[in-house]
């Protein structure tokens, strides 16, 4: 590092304390793995016993959809999407902050980041697993989905290049497989602490095996934060290309309303919105739960709400270039699908979109409401729902009203869109609980690397 | 398809089907035994159709060795051999095609039916039978369905236990003695109507026998009134057929000549070749309807009156007035019109001026729900405005039962007084479609026997004593008269496959006593019709599917008893308008007269007009609708004369005001598992007295809601330049007007399009001026491809699989509009937006520029249903094919691929078909030559408006289509470049009746309108 740098992250880290109350290095080790050693909560039980039945009960409508086929959906023609792939946009949208926040802050040199980076990288991982099952689901014949993957074979059949599916089994597969290498990279060095302090033998192999041998050594840290580096590196290029790949399933498509250039950084903005608005939601029940208020300081909170209405503006702006764009190209297909969001039967969508994700967040204009946890915490609930939507807009707006009217039609979910939904947040909630149970939900290392003891010692 | 080389199979074919004829009922073959049914198949009379019991699963799978025979077992063959020792000529795979005949009361049609290895499968016209000409309608198309029904009627049954034929016959035999001794006394047949030769004979040897017996017929719906009409006119009821082909001006009252009326195929075919719009010549034809329903033949008018059918009668008299004043002289003294009705009055000078101007060209005529006595003035008026009479043919019925309601009722009358005790119902549905107030079930309750032969085990055969279960048409010996009077016999297909007897056994044994033998009734009447070498011309007619001597029974009528007819003035009941509204009943398009309700191919075929399915809710105008404050799906509550009956509306643009228009053939109670409960039945509302339309009905708002599924929901274009038209002078100035509607920038495709390098590049031209909407081809192209249905809950989800629907539109005011129609199949896009999209490559190109799906590969993204512009593309949501009954799997074409769940389908543009042509074409070392492949859609289509071919070829009639300046393409401004182009629909009004802005196409008329 540089002294400039040196100097501006001293200069930082001093005007605002990135972690209160002043913990030690031992202070913080303890700290955090307490959540994970300490006995299991009562509250931990009730809670992951609801969200497990609900992961239970997504996993058994999986299984009824296999056994009856597609139509227990709402889907139609002409609607031939519906909730799955809403659902799918929306948890891979929920899946870019975390490595936003991991790569792309750590190169930035946003030290602020190692507070929320763990359980936000984890969100990440649980969301993609989330989105990646709808697109899988979601084809009629699942038992031959591996005709996606390019497998050489016999009959030399390969998958269509051209089509933006198969671009997104290559962009989610690789952003997953990146993700889920940088966090467990990032964890090593935890892992190891918590290998060091198990108690009980299954703890000391499952630990041991997972840290690698990590003891700590000045190579391991040198290797360890090179290979860091690079993986951030790699990482942050795909925060941008995979929701601008899964953009592409509509935008390189003829249809009016998703046939626009806009769509991949409009797609991009709006999922790291999406996806800092979820990690503000979990970090605010996590702190409070975890009584982390030192580690994830209102200084956190507010930076990502800042995030939030940077990035609410510019969705914003999308609605409003798209409709512009309609008019102005004098496409009549194109404008009337504009029109018909804003007026048509679905027309309550595009209104919850908009307010959820352009009006509602711009209350964090007021410095009060930024720094208030409860207002935060209704926002960014608020947020998400409003992405939902705006998924939703998107999907069944415009295939419901295409080029003939004739084939017009509308759609409508059934219990069994409506049960998927609701199942994937209880397998998202049931891999978050596993999460906080037995991996430190905070990077330790990392922190300990912004306390005042750090500092101390780097300036001595 | 029939091509030389199938001669000789047909040759082949009428040996095997007479000896299996001869010896049906002497020997009937092991599998045709219903003990071996019951005992091999328990579940699949019973439940197949629903989903799979274990326990009809299990002995579906142990019966599965058995199944293999089962499919070759129809074949009409006496023993079952092994195929080590194959039939001679039938090669497994390839199928053979036989000519047959199916009567349809006074009509019939003369077919050519696939069969692939003894079994039906595919119905078609008889390219040489001058009833079909190759084109069909839906009920020819989906009588298929019905062969193969499982819920057909399959047992005798006496007293509503299970019988079998020998108690019914030596049953019957003690009846007949009975009756013997008392000359027939107390015996009666009603039956349905009838043009057979075998049947007259039979029905006469019947007469002859019981001389105080009564047979005749009844039909909810029939000629009768132009019969009627035309008897008074001619003194003979004879059946009038109109040349459209020759017509240029036409006026129909109240007839939907292209739909409902009688000659409906030939007629559409007919008016489709005068109506062709050609910049040089003067030939279009010009059609002017009054009618109070919205009909297809309605949406071809270029002006239409919308008027209550109890107007039609003072209209015509108005009319008449136009004429005199022009010098038209009438033989007769006609009554001036002494009431007249609102309308503009304009309309009425400008149309008799028109046929007046038209002498010889100019056609009336009038449909089968007016009265006689329009018939007998459209009569006179064709007479006078046809001098030479070339226009109208008047055909004798020699060989006919006429449906007559005057002896019906007075038959009822009989009946209720007591005096009948044997009763014989044959193919006839009376506790259903009897008037309400006969009230048919109570009236015969006192009968004491009651015989009741039918297709289904139906309300009256639930009220009957005995109930003989019919074979299908397919199934038997037959014959019967075309209207036009061509003779054809009707040879069998396939042995009865539910033990039924032909409707000509039953009247012989009826006759005789006995049961007798089909094949050879049938021939006995032949040696009567054919003259001479009788072996040989039979052989020759089983063939032909018809008797070449036939000389077409015109009568050349001079109108003198039409004088006689008028002096009573017979018009005195027509001006009876009673306040209240007025109900006009319509034949269903999708069951007749609830014949087919069972047919779920014809149940989910959208109404041409409403687009509604599985249901028949009352029509209504927009007007009468803002007026009761009425929306699609409101229940309403008519009382007609005392009966009432609760129904949904649906609001129809162009229905005359103060006009409901009730749809017959629905509600049935005991047809079967697809047509019971569906719908309303509406005979309820109909009283003998008028049948057809009545005055003075009160209608009131219930309040509650119904549910109506409806293939399209928006019903106008919305601006957009989907069906394109013009007035014909505005395209003789502008021939080019429908592809210069859309201006795009230059299209240019982001990649280098693969060359189509194939012998021959496939396309499709559909003439937007020739489409009726009748839905002939939705049903050729399902019963074709296999297409499965999906019922009415999967229609309200959006998920109904015709390849080839038709769109419909309205365009114009509510009140007076246009009704517009659309076929859209596959358009076969050269740079289809479908293929790029798919991720495993599952929809691609061919080389002769088809848009191929492989169901195989697909995995069901439905991607490319969300990209296809056209939204054509179909997806198996469920598995719909998996709880088909063994006998529905005999029906699916063999070269057809079932599609499985989730998988995505489509038009392949018959892609079997053409791959048979290409096959016999390379076997024989030639080209596939123009005209050989006819797509199902486009074999059926009874005005011709589909041509399918090669393009690469110029000298092909597609090409030749597609070089017409009315070709356009759906959407080409995306650089789809489709296939399948359109031609613009062009209309030809009366310059008198038209501001100068109508003739500025459609389109802009529209946009101006929206901007």
């Amino acid at each position: 590092m540089s002294s400039d740098i040196r100097d501006s992250l001293r200069h930082h880290s001093t005007e605002t304390a990135l972690v209160t109350g002043n913990p030690t290095f031992a202070g913080v080790t303890a700290d955090i793995s307490a959540i994970a050693e300490s006995k299991t909560p009562r509250a931990w039980y009730i809670a992951i016993a609801i969200t497990g039945s609900l992961a239970l009960m997504f996993f058994g409508l999986i299984v009824h959809l296999i056994l009856t086929g597609l139509g227990v959906w709402g889907i139609n023609i002409p609607v031939g999407w519906g909730f799955a792939i809403i659902n799918f946009v929306f948890w891979v949208g929920i899946g870019h902050a975390g490595t936003l926040i991991s790569a792309i802050l750590f190169l930035l040199r946003q030290r602020w980041r190692t507070s929320i980076n763990r359980f936000a990288e984890a969100m990440t991982l649980f969301a993609i697993m989330c989105a990646g099952i709808f697109p899988a689901i979601h084809v009629g014949r699942l038992w031959v989905i591996y005709w996606m993957f390019p497998l050489p074979n016999q009959m030399g059949v390969w998958p269509n290049f051209r089509s933006p599916l198969l671009w997104d089994v290559f962009a989610v597969g690789t952003y997953f497989t990146c993700s889920l290498l940088f966090w467990y990279v990032g964890l090593i060095p935890d892992l190891a602490t918590f290998r060091d302090r198990a108690k009980t033998k299954i703890r000391r192999i499952v630990f041991g095996f997972l840290s690698l041998g990590w003891r700590g050594g000045n190579r391991h840290w040198r290797h360890y934060e090179l290979a860091y580096l690079i993986l951030a590196g790699i990482s942050t290029p795909l925060v941008l290309s995979v929701h601008s790949v899964v953009s592409t399933d509509f935008s390189v498509s003829q249809l009016p309303g998703w046939h626009t250039t806009i769509f991949p950084p409009y797609f991009v903005v709006g999922a790291i919105f999406s996806g800092f608005a979820m990690v503000v939601t979990l970090a605010i029940i996590l702190r409070k739960i975890f009584k982390l208020q030192n580690y994830i300081t209102l200084f956190h909170l507010e930076k990502m709400n800042k995030i939030m209405l940077v990035t609410s503006l510019m969705v914003g702006y999308a609605y409003a270039i798209e409709f512009f764009i309609a008019w102005y190209s004098g496409n009549q297909y194109e404008l009337f699908t504009f029109i018909n969001r804003a007026t048509g039967n679905y027309a309550w969508a595009y209104w919850i979109m908009v307010s959820c994700n352009v009006l509602i967040p711009q209350l964090f204009w007021s410095k009060k409401i930024r720094t208030s946890i409860p207002a935060m915490l209704i926002i960014s609930l608020l947020i998400n729902v409003g992405m939902w939507f705006e998924r939703f807009v998107i999907v069944v707006t415009s295939l419901s009203r295409d080029f003939l009217p004739s084939s017009w039609g509308d759609y409508s979910p059934t219990i069994f869109d409506l049960g998927l939904l609701v199942g994937s947040f209880g397998l998202f909630l049931t891999l978050f609980l596993l999460f906080i149970r037995f991996f430190p939900v905070i990077a330790m290392s990392e922190v300990k690397t912004v306390i005042p003891d750090a500092e101390v010692h780097r300036e001595r | 398809m029939m091509k030389k080389n199938n001669q000789d199979r047909q040759w082949r074919s009428f040996r095997e089907f007479a000896e299996s004829g001869n010896n049906a009922h002497v020997e009937p073959s092991e599998f045709s035994d219903e003990s071996f049914l019951k005992e091999h198949f328990p579940g699949a009379i019973e439940s197949a159709g629903d989903f799979v019991s274990r326990r009809s699963f299990l002995s579906l799978m142990s019966a599965s060795l058995a199944l293999a025979g089962l499919a070759g077992c129809r074949r009409p063959v006496e023993k079952i051999i092994p195929y080590v020792i194959p039939p001679e000529e039938v090669i497994p795979g390839v199928p053979q095609y036989y000519a047959t005949t199916m009567p349809f009361g006074l009509q019939s049609f003369g077919l050519i039916v696939e069969t692939h290895e003894g079994r039906p499968t595919k119905i078609e016209g008889n390219k040489d039978h001058p009833s079909t000409r190759g084109l069909a309608d839906p009920f020819i198309l989906a009588s298929i369905l019905e062969l193969y029904d499982p819920d057909r009627s399959q047992k005798v049954m006496n007293n509503g236990s299970v019988s079998d034929w020998s108690d019914f016959d030596s049953y019957w035999k003690i009846i007949f003695d009975t009756h013997l001794a008392d000359r027939g006394k107390g015996l009666a047949v009603i039956g349905s109507s009838f043009n057979s030769p075998t049947l007259h004979h039979l029905r006469r040897r019947f007469l002859d026998t019981f001389p105080e017996a009564h047979w005749i017929a009844y039909e909810p719906i029939s000629d009768e009134n132009i019969l009627r009409g035309v008897e008074a006119a001619t003194g003979e009821p004879q059946l009038p057929e109109y040349s459209f082909d020759r017509a240029r001006i036409i006026l129909s009252l109240d007839c939907d000549f292209l739909g409902s009326e009688t000659g409906a195929i030939k007629n559409a075919a007919n008016f489709a070749r005068s109506r062709y719009p050609d910049i040089e010549s003067n030939a279009m034809n010009r059609l002017y309807c009054v009618e109070g329903n919205h009909s297809i033949t309605g949406a071809m008018a270029d002006h239409r009156l919308a008027l209550p059918p109890s107007k039609v009668e003072i209209f015509l008299l108005m009319l008449i007035d136009g004429l005199k004043r022009l010098d038209l002289s009438l033989p007769a003294k006609i009554p001036s019109a002494d009431i007249t009705i609102e309308f503009d009055r304009k309309f009425v000078e400008v149309l008799a001026a028109d046929l007046f101007a038209n002498k010889n060209h100019a056609l009336i005529c009038a449909g089968k729900t007016q009265p006689p006595t329009v018939h007998a003035l459209v009569c006179l008026l064709n007479s006078l405005l046809n001098p030479e009479n070339e226009l109208v043919r008047y055909n004798r019925l020699p060989y006919a039962l006429i449906p007559d309601t005057v002896a019906f009722n007075s038959l009822m009358t009989q009946i209720k007084a007591g005096h009948i005790s044997t009763l014989i119902m044959l193919d006839t549905n009376l506790a259903y479609c009897a008037p309400a107030d006969i009230d048919f079930a109570q009236a015969v309750a006192g009968v004491r026997n009651k015989i009741h032969f039918g297709t289904y085990y139906d309300e009256t055969a639930a009220l009957s004593n005995w109930h003989l279960p019919a074979a299908h048409y397919l199934e038997s010996w037959g014959d019967a008269v075309s209207i036009d009077g061509v003779r054809s016999v009707a040879q069998p297909l396939i042995a009865p496959l539910y033990g039924g007897r032909s409707v000509v056994e039953i009247a012989a044994q009826l006759a005789a006593g006995q049961p007798e033998n089909g094949y050879e009734i049938v021939r006995r009447t032949w040696r009567g019709i054919i003259e001479d070498s009788f072996e040989f011309n039979w052989r020759k007619v089983l063939h032909d599917g018809f008797y070449s001597e036939s000389t077409p029974n015109v009568a050349r009528p001079d109108f003198t008893p039409l004088g006689k007819y008028l002096a009573a003035e017979p018009f005195s009941s027509a001006p009876d308008i009673r306040h209240g509204l007025e109900l006009t009943f319509i034949q269903s398009p999708s069951t007749y007269d609830g014949r087919y309700a069972n047919l779920s191919w014809l149940q989910e075929l959208p109404d041409p007009v409403t687009k509604i399915t599985w249901d028949n809710p009352a029509r209504i105008g927009a007007a009468l609708a803002r007026n009761l404050d009425l929306r699609d799906g409101d229940m309403i509550a008519v009382n007609n004369q005392g009966a009432v009956l609760e129904l949904p509306i649906i609001v129809t643009p162009g229905i005359a005001d103060g006009v409901i228009v009730i749809e017959l053939g629905y509600g049935r109670t005991a047809v079967g598992r697809v047509g019971n409960g569906v719908g309303f039945n509406t005979f309820r509302l109909r009283r003998s007295q008028d049948p057809y339309f009545v005055n003075g009905v009160a209608v009131a708002k219930t309040g509650g809601r119904y549910k109506l599924v409806c293939t399209q929901e928006h019903h106008s274009m919305k601006g957009r330049p989907l069906i394109r038209q013009a007035d014909l002078a505005y395209f003789r100035s502008h021939p080019e007007f429908a592809s210069e509607m859309v201006e795009h920038p230059p299209l240019k495709s982001l990649w280098k399009e693969p060359e189509l390098t194939g012998d021959y590049q496939w396309g499709m031209v559909i003439d937007l001026n020739s489409c009726i909407g009748c839905g002939a081809c939705t049903i050729a192209c399902q019963s074709e491809n296999n297409i499965p249905v999906v019922g009415k809950e999967g229609v309200a989800r959006g998920r109904e699989m015709h390849w080839i629907r038709v769109d419909r539109y309205f365009s114009g005011s509510a009140d007076s509009p246009d009704m517009l129609f659309m076929p859209v199949p596959c358009q076969h896009c050269e740079n289809a937006p479908c293929e790029q999209v798919c991720p495993v490559q599952a929809t691609v190109h061919d080389h002769e520029g088809l848009n191929a799906m492989v169901y195989n590969r697909c995995v069901g993204t439905r991607y490319c249903s969300n990209n296809c512009p056209y939204k054509v593309r179909r997806f198996n949501f469920f598995n719909y094919t998996k709880s088909m009954p063994e006998t529905l799997k005999m029906l699916q074409n063999p070269d057809v691929t079932v599609r499985s769940r989730g998988v995505m389908e489509k038009c392949t543009y018959c892609i079997q078909r053409i791959n048979r042509a290409k096959i016999s074409a390379k076997i024989e070392n030639r080209r596939v030559s123009d005209g050989e492949i006819l797509t199902a859609c486009q074999q059926a289509c009874p005005t011709n408006a589909i041509t399918f071919g090669d393009i690469s070829d110029s000298a092909s009639r597609v090409s030749k289509m597609k070089s017409d300046p009315r070709n356009y393409e759906l959407l080409a401004e995306l650089n789809n470049r489709p296939r399948t182009s359109y031609l613009a629909r062009i209309k030809n009004p009366n310059p008198a009746l038209v501001d100068n802005h109508d003739t500025i196409p459609l389109q802009r008329q529209d946009e101006r309108k929206s901007s």
